[in-house]
């Protein structure tokens, strides 16, 4: 565990993989450092699961460099610090789930004694326990997709992928799933979150990278790749025109609306969270009564959007003028 | 090794979970029992016809008791087929069962390395397997033996080298499994059975007919597929001298059995293809994209 402390979780350069002459991931560099979520957007077919696997020494890269907690992930002894939720998750039917994980932790080199208290633990951290003495062929899709969670978290692993781990799963199961990526943080442990549900994401990853056909199109955090703005939603009784003067000396007023008797809104960027508390200075001292002041989450799904159907060039130049109706 | 022993071992989990030992059991006793029935009706209608002719006995080893040395030694026949073909069916998806459902996804994301995944796969449908023959010989050489009074003369050496067909039949099977899809895989392995099947009809005929080019031939089937050889082998070892004279009369007419000891290479050869089959799976999985 000390050894590679001071290595980056996951660092690749260069990575690309071929299928029959077809770039499906084409010169991937990405470094994740340790005890960070990471989240890999993208639309389907981008190479998602093709970059988890390799990551995972699943699938042999046909070039580029790969280093995963220091070391390579063809190497058994990497290996056992990962944990991994498959994109499907399928495992063997005849095996209870208590027998499934009992199975992993021995292949994990979890001991006996280990096992008995660990696994008991993680099926209730995914919300099924009680239901480890079923079998996996009885489990509902959802169920088996907690399964599957409950074996990528059961070793303590350093570093965890997830594809797409909430795919089957219903409200309560999300809001779980996040609980449980939360946990894996402040233990210390880093994350690689596949997905394409941008609220998910959003909610919990300390950086993105968007990837389109193989290539990353941009990376970052939420807050750098929205260009460093905080939008946020103000509501008023009356805007006069000295409030709405300072808001504009605090930040950029992107959009007013008075057309409702009785009440505005305003919506400002702001660069800074410590922005948010002299707004509603302002607004007290202006006299006018404050109903609503909500900074919003950088917009992911506009982005979104934005850089999967453009081009990255015209996408950063068509983020400024971004008003919405 | 610890994991090769683990993957083992939930291979002959999976084997039992999945009914596959309790249908082989109950499917072997009822094969068992038909066939003993058979030969318990035949042994008899011989003391019988023994009474009538005014003899007070047969001796085991001599020529009124053919009849009862060959439903030992074709019953054996039966043995060898059932065992292949179980052993084949068994085997079939070893590997390639799991890489199409997935489960191999997760399971070599773990501290496991491919070489060892395929010797776990391997050793598990392996004692499945041999442990099926051996059941099954024991049974019905046993039964046999408790009717009749009869055993073949050599039984362990006959048992040995069918064991070693069916350790065979088993890497080739892993093998396969580890470069087609199951489907592709079940097909290919029967093929191979028919192309050492075919071997031993060559070599007959060409012994009979005095002709090297098909003898030449069926040694080619032989060595890619030696299954047939070794129980052509073990067919000699399951005959009393008696029966092998008159094998060697109708020489070569007969394919299912043989009037002479298999060649001791080809058994060599045989044990060296198997280890080969496990090392090339071994090999080729560990080179593979999942
Ligand atoms: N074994 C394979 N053989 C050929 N092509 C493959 C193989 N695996 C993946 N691909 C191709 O690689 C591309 C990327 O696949 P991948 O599964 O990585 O996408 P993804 O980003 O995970 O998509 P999704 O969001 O749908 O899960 C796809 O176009 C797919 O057709
Ligand atoms: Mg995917």
């Amino acid at each position: 565990m000390l050894g590679g402390m001071s290595e980056a979780a996951i660092d690749t350069r260069d990575l690309r993989k071929t299928y029959r002459g077809r770039a499906v991931v084409d010169g991937l560099s990405l470094t994740v450092p340790r005890g960070e979520v990471f989240g890999f957007l993208g639309p389907n077919g981008a190479g998602k699961s093709t970059t988890v696997k390799m990551l995972l020494g699943l699938v042999q890269p046909s070039g580029g460099e790969i280093r995963v907690l220091g070391g390579r992930p063809n190497d058994p002894a990497v290996r056992a610090r990962l944990g991994f939720l498959p994109e499907q998750f399928r495992f063997q039917t005849w095996m209870t789930a208590s027998e499934f994980l009992d199975f992993h932790g021995r292949l994990a080199g979890l001991s006996a004694a280990e096992r008995r208290t660990r696994i008991p633990e993680v099926l209730g951290e995914v919300g099924l326990g009680g239901r480890g003495h079923e079998t996996l062929g009885g489990y509902s899709k959802g169920m088996l997709q907690r399964a599957g969670l409950a074996g990528a978290i059961l070793a303590r692993p350093e570093l965890v992928f997830l594809d797409e781990p909430t795919s089957a799963l219903d409200p309560i199961g999300r809001v779980e799933v996040r609980e449980i990526i939360e946990r894996l943080r402040a233990r210390g442990a880093a994350v690689f979150l596949n997905s394409h549900l941008l609220s998910e994401v959003e909610q919990v990853c300390d950086r993105v990278a968007f990837v389109k056909a193989g290539r990353v199109l941009t990376q970052g955090s939420m807050r750098e790749l929205m260009g460093g703005v905080l939008p946020v939603d103000l509501r008023v009784d009356t805007l006069t025109g000295g409030l709405l003067d300072t808001l504009a000396r605090l930040g950029e007023v992107r959009r007013t609306d008075t057309n409702t008797q009785g009440r505005a809104d305003v919506e400002l960027w702001l660069t800074r969270d410590d922005q948010i508390p002299a707004v509603a200075d302002a607004v007290h001292a202006a006299g006018a009564r404050l109903y609503a002041l909500t900074p919003r989450r950088p917009d992911l799904e506009t982005m979104f959007l934005d850089l999967i159907e453009d081009t990255p060039e015209a996408a950063r130049a068509g983020r400024g003028e971004v008003t919405r109706a | 090794m610890r994991n090769v022993l683990l993957i083992a071992e939930l291979s002959l989990r999976e084997a039992t979970r999945k009914r596959l030992v309790s249908v082989l059991l109950v499917l072997s006793a009822l094969f068992l029992g038909f066939f003993l029935f058979g030969v318990y009706r035949l042994e008899m209608r011989l003391d019988d016809r023994a009474v009538q002719a005014g003899l007070d006995g047969r001796s085991p080893t001599g020529a009124a008791n053919l009849p009862v040395m060959f439903s030992a030694l074709f019953g054996m026949y039966l043995v060898y087929f059932l065992g292949s073909l179980m052993g084949v069916l068994s085997t079939v998806g070893a590997v390639s069962g799991d890489i199409e459902s997935g489960v191999m996804q997760s399971v070599i994301a773990r501290p496991v390395s491919r070489a060892q995944l395929v010797a776990g796969r391997w050793l598990g449908f392996t004692a499945v397997n041999v442990a099926y023959v051996a059941l099954l010989s024991a049974g019905l050489l046993g039964g046999v033996r408790l009717i009749t009074g009869y055993t073949p003369p050599e039984a362990l050496p006959a048992a040995a080298l069918l064991l070693l067909a069916v350790t065979v039949l088993t890497s080739l099977t892993v093998l396969g499994s580890t470069l087609f899809t199951t489907l592709a895989n079940g097909i290919g392995v029967f093929v191979l059975y028919g192309v050492g099947f075919t071997g031993g009809i060559l070599s007959a005929i060409g012994t009979f007919a005095d002709t090297p080019t098909l003898t030449s031939l069926g040694r080619v089937a032989n060595a890619l597929m030696p299954t047939n050889a070794l129980w052509l082998g073990a067919s000699y070892h399951l005959q009393p001298e008696i029966m092998r004279q008159v094998g060697e009369v109708s020489r070569g007419a007969n394919p299912f059995t043989s009037s002479v000891p298999v060649e001791p290479l080809l058994v060599v050869w045989a044990a060296v293809l198997a280890a080969l089959a496990l090392l090339a799976a071994m090999w080729r999985f560990s080179r593979r994209d999942l």
